[in-house]
């Protein structure tokens, strides 16, 4: 199951599984948010390739809109797959413990 | 030895039964729940490919099969599609920036990060896909060999 909504404060929250299959619920629904800058992946349980690239087209439209995305609370699995692709250079990322 | 075998269309709307045909097979072994997300991410990628290159019409079975034996585990993905071996496809730049950066090509090199080993054959007119892992504790079988 995979989850995405508007937290408290104005920031993104994912949780759930961001599997293959659901990977256009998550662009659209970014697509739609104004002023986006933070989401929160600390109930975010699973990532994969695709996933990623959700996170990529993302960073690529907002810094087009001279922006940039900040992700908070990944717990260390996530950040793990971050750091093999090499995204934590293109994205700021920050892990729960941080 | 424990092996289990499913077979699914190549849809990636079948990835949930793929995923928890593996969740099944991880909690019935008591496998460690700390090493079940690189398998369930390394089937996931390696399924999608078939989806996404190696299948010649929608319908088209892809078998996956889970192979505890002597303290490693191995996922074998198999499918009919024309001969495809994802490991040629070339590796992604991980250092590039993000305006060089490209969309897609991490799966195959994220599965190398996340296996021991994963080789391609092919064998009977079938791609076959073997990525193999050893785990580090709680594998069913007392028999792990050393070193890591």
């Amino acid at each position: 199951m995979f989850e995405i909504q508007m937290g408290p404060a104005g920031e993104v929250v994912m949780a759930g599984r961001l599997d293959a299959t659901q990977c256009d619920v998550a662009l659209r629904f970014l697509n739609t948010v104004p002023k986006l800058r933070v989401i929160d992946l600390g109930r975010l349980e699973y990532i994969a390739s695709m996933g990623l690239r959700v996170f990529l087209l993302t960073q690529k439209r907002v810094k087009g809109l001279g922006t940039e995305l900040k992700l908070i609370n990944a717990c260390p699995q996530i950040h793990d797959i971050f750091r093999y692709a090499g995204f934590d250079r293109i994205i700021d990322i920050s892990c729960a413990s941080a | 030895m424990i092996e289990q075998r499913v077979s699914v269309a190549s849809d990636a709307a079948q990835l949930p039964v793929l995923t928890r045909f593996l969740k099944e097979f991880w909690s019935a072994a008591g496998l460690p729940p700390a090493e079940s997300a690189k398998f369930e991410l390394a089937l996931e990628e390696v399924f999608m490919n078939v989806v996404m290159h190696g299948s010649p019409a929608p319908g088209t079975q892809v078998e996956v099969s889970v192979i505890l034996r002597d303290g490693g585990l191995t996922l074998m993905v198999e499918n009919d599609g024309p001969a495809f071996d994802p490991l040629l496809l070339p590796a992604p730049d991980v250092a590039a920036s993000l305006e060089e950066r490209k969309v897609g090509g991490l799966g195959v090199y994220l599965v190398r990060q996340m296996m021991d080993a994963v080789c391609y054959q092919r064998v009977a007119a079938r791609n076959q896909l073997r990525m193999t892992k050893r785990l580090p504790t709680g594998g069913a079988s007392p028999r792990v060999a050393p070193g890591v």
